[in-house]
């Protein structure tokens, strides 16, 4: 079975999410786990990084879908970044760039979070 | 001398007792008192043969019963009381009815020779059991070869009994008191070989000490009693010298044998518990390794194991340390509550150097601070791992309240068990395994089975439009969905005047993904009754998922529909795979706008779903797939890819539509051909060929532009409109 993991760092209240390997129908418990340990926590500036990942799978797509609603009500979003163009594609033939924000690179993100803070202030 | 060689019928030997006793009788009547050396001889033939098959008679009885020692030993020990208070009473009841006996025993009335015979042939009775309960208890535990000591001791009774005839010459009474000093030797010898012993628990011996002293003391009184001068020894042995002789010798047998049980029961106290406990863990061990084929639940296996370290250690309380993810859980507690367990828990692996530790350690819970806070004051915990393929699961934990603490017997009885634990739990978890494995290929088989049915069982054949599909499932149920759909406009008109089509593919895997499947198959179905447009449909169908599909799950699906009058198609994508349109060898693809069915239920899904028209021409190859086609594997884990499925279809592109299908399957099929299909792969051609001769005025060089939309990497020839 492929492998898959994540690992998580923290910038400030914003939670840089690094995903490693196959996401899918197997593995989508441990993103999911992952999410809900953020939310847990009161963590719903998430920047996931998608720079390691190899494969993402329906399943895999379904994790963002099950916890976004959750964290726009906190005033949190979830930013994707630093794909590579197979897993871009998987996720433009969706039309998930509709519903999510995507960049280039994870400071992109990060920035994006901190100008929207600033907005709010 | 094995009784049981003497093969005789049971009931003969009943029947040569009677007739040997009856014999004595009559003998008794007539020659009671007679100092004939051969009339003597003759007596103690009869007698000899009367206790003989006596003795061979109830030996038969014995052989059907399994004895413990401690039941024989009370049965010597009522025998032997009895011919105490048989011997009291004839002491002081004979010399009231006969008179002096050594006087009687010269001239017998007829009154006193019944009365004799009776008392003798009970005491031969009695002689004789407690003869074959010794010579049981000497074989207990006994092995084989022991038993040429007993036989030769038995020959030696005899021996000694039957010279004792000789005393009718006084100097030939030499050979009788060497049999006898012989005997006596061979007693001692045989006394000592008690091997019972040492397999009777602790408190069964301290009851054989008690009943040992008392029954020795019995056969001493019984032993010393028969003097000459007492009337039970004086008819006794006016009956038949041997017979009086043979007693004796069994009441010296008696006493020397309960003496030696008394010491050796004494000296084996000391050890009596390390004996029992051995026993125990021998028992506990064969009872759990028995478990080890039976107990399926995991519960009912540590409630098990726990209530068994209780008796292999000795210990007041027992419970299981069991891993949970990160957490060390007590389960299966004994003896001891919740709490406390896990208290103790929290101070033992307190210290990090205990996790992950492979053998056995004791802890004193001396220094434990919350002792106090524990219901019953325990002393110290053994606790001994749980592990399985070397990878620690839990700890089993014994504890003792009291002052007395662990010693090394029970930290490795813990050890050895604790394997066996270890073993079993591994059993019963890989069995859980199986069951689970089971059961999920069982549910695969019925979401396959779904699966099939919702699929349309065969392509429609139309005049303008050949149709070809091919569907292969992977072995976890994909999820793939397609379906055709016939729409007439005029119910009058032979054929239908519109063609409907639509791929989807649901997330996930498995029987949940085929319900899901299954779902939209019935909304499809419905909607394309009434509604004709691609991009309405798929709104809707958006809107009816709202209320059933999770969060998580979503289906990517595109729909179609071919006008045969108008000759054009349009087409509505909520997230699918593009489609592919191959015409005049370039492939285009037509991929309009549009979020998954699922993702998004609001205004975002329903303003950026777009819908294209475009004019089918001749030769015209519409291809839809799902992504279980780009995505097939090879075994270095690359894809299949749209470059080389693209190639196929303009490769064969003038073959008719079965003929591509095969071909793309026939690829991807040695493609992947050494790795497992991950997702189900479906595949469906629809090949425009208007007849020759029609709409040949129909300009066929430019298609209208009716949208502004251009299609990215289209060839300049293909414009479409949006709707």
């Amino acid at each position: 079975m492929a492998e898959f993991n994540t690992s998580v760092k923290n910038q400030g209240d914003i939670s840089l999410l690094y995903l490693n390997g196959y996401l899918d129908a197997h593995t989508a418990s441990v993103l999911e786990n992952n999410f809900s340990d953020l939310i847990a926590k009161d963590k719903f500036k998430i920047v996931v990084n998608f720079k390691d990942l190899v494969y993402i799978s329906s399943a895999g797509l379904g994790v963002f879908m099950a916890f976004i609603e959750k964290i726009r009500e906190n005033n949190g979003d979830i930013k994707l970044t630093s794909m590579s163009d197979k897993v871009y594609n998987i996720f433009d033939l969706l039309g998930f760039p509709l519903l999510y924000e995507f960049y280039k690179s994870e400071d992109e993100a990060v920035k994006k979070f901190e100008e929207t803070d600033k907005l709010e202030k | 001398m094995n009784l049981k060689s003497i093969r005789i019928k049971h009931n003969i030997k009943l029947q040569l007792f009677l007739i040997s006793a009856g014999l004595l009788f009559i003998y008794k009547m007539f020659f009671y008192s007679d100092t004939s050396f051969l009339l003597k001889l003759l007596n103690e033939i009869i007698v000899f043969s009367t206790v003989l098959f006596m003795v061979l008679y109830a030996n038969d009885l014995f052989n059907e019963k399994k004895f413990t020692p401690l039941s024989l030993v009370m049965n010597l020990g009522i025998l032997c009381a009895v011919i105490f208070l048989a011997v009291l009473f004839s002491d002081s009841l004979l010399p009231v009815l006969f008179g002096k006996i050594s006087d009687t025993l010269k001239n017998p009335d007829f009154f006193f020779k019944i009365i004799s015979f009776l008392y003798v042939l009970f005491f031969a009775a009695v002689v004789s059991q407690l003869f074959l309960i010794f010579k049981e208890l000497h074989f207990l535990k006994q092995k084989k070869s022991s038993s040429i000591y007993f036989t030769t001791m038995v020959w030696f009774f005899l021996l000694a009994s039957i010279t004792s005839i000789m005393d009718f010459f006084p100097e030939l009474s030499y050979i009788k008191n060497t049999f006898f000093i012989i005997s006596i030797i061979l007693i001692i010898f045989n006394s000592i070989k008690i091997s019972w012993i040492a397999f009777i628990t602790k408190k069964e011996k301290l009851s054989l000490l008690l009943l040992s002293v008392i029954i020795c003391v019995l056969f001493f009184v019984n032993l010393f009693g028969s003097s000459h001068e007492n009337s039970h020894y004086q008819i006794f042995s006016g009956f038949s010298s041997s017979l009086g002789e043979f007693y004796l010798i069994i009441m010296i047998y008696g006493a020397a044998y309960f003496m030696v049980l008394f010491f050796t029961t004494l000296f084996h106290i000391p050890t009596a518990e390390a004996y029992d406990r051995k026993a125990q863990e021998v028992s506990s061990l064969q009872y759990f390794s028995k478990l080890i084929t039976q107990v399926l639940d995991f519960n009912e296996l540590t409630e098990t194991i726990t209530e068994i370290a209780l008796k292999v250690s000795n210990a007041d309380a027992a419970w299981i340390v069991w891993k949970y993810e990160r957490v060390l859980k007590p389960i299966a507690h004994k003896n001891i509550g919740y709490l406390d367990a896990e208290l103790i828990n929290d101070f033992i692996f307190r210290n990090k150097s205990f996790i992950e530790s492979h053998s056995s350690f004791i802890q004193s819970l001396e220094k434990f601070e919350k002792r106090s806070q524990l219901n019953e004051l325990y002393s110290t915990v053994l606790v001994a791992p749980i592990e399985t393929h070397n990878e620690i699961r839990g700890y089993l934990a014994v504890t003792k309240k009291s002052d007395f603490i662990f010693d090394d017997e029970d930290k490795s009885a813990i050890d050895t068990f604790s394997d066996y634990a270890s073993i079993a739990i591994e059993n019963s978890r890989l069995l859980e395994e199986s069951i689970e494995k089971e059961r999920l290929e069982k549910e695969l088989d019925v979401a396959r089975e779904i699966q099939r049915k919702i699929l349309p069982s065969k392509d429609p054949v139309y005049e303008k439009l050949s149709v070809s599909s091919v569907f292969i499932p992977a072995f976890e149920v994909g999820g793939d969905y397609y379906d055709f759909f016939e729409i007439d406009e005029d119910p009058d008109k032979v054929g239908a005047s519109k063609f409907g089509f639509v791929i989807a593919d649901v997330s996930g895997k498995g029987i949940s993904a085929a319900f899901i499947m299954a779902e939209v198959k019935g909304i499809f179905e419905s909607l394309s009754k009434t509604i004709e447009s691609p991009k309405e449909i798929l709104t809707k169908a958006n809107q009816i998922l709202k209320r059933s599909l999770d969060r998580k799950n979503f289906v990517s699906a595109a729909y179609g529909l071919i006008d045969f009058k108008r000759e054009v198609i349009s087409i509505a994508r909520a997230g699918h795979c593009p489609l592919l349109l191959v015409r005049e060898g370039k492939v285009v693809n037509i991929r309009p706008q549009g979020i998954g069915l699922g993702l998004n239920y609001g205004d975002q899904f329903n303003l950026t779903l777009e819908e294209i028209e475009l004019d089918l021409r001749d030769n015209d190859m519409i291809v839809l797939y799902t992504d279980g086609i780009t995505e097939a594997k090879n075994l270095d884990m690359e894809d299949f890819g749209e470059t080389k499925f693209e190639t196929i279809l303009l490769d064969n592109s003038e073959k008719s539509a079965d003929e591509i299908s095969n071909e793309v399957i026939k690829e991807i099929s040695q493609f992947s051909k050494h790795n497992t299909q991950h997702d189900d792969i479906t595949l469906v051609i629809l090949k425009w060929k208007p007849r020759q001769s029609a709409e040949g005025g129909r300009d066929r060089q430019n298609l209208k532009i009716h949208g502004e939309k251009e299609w990215q990497n289209s060839t300049p020839q293909l414009k479409t409109r949006v709707i």
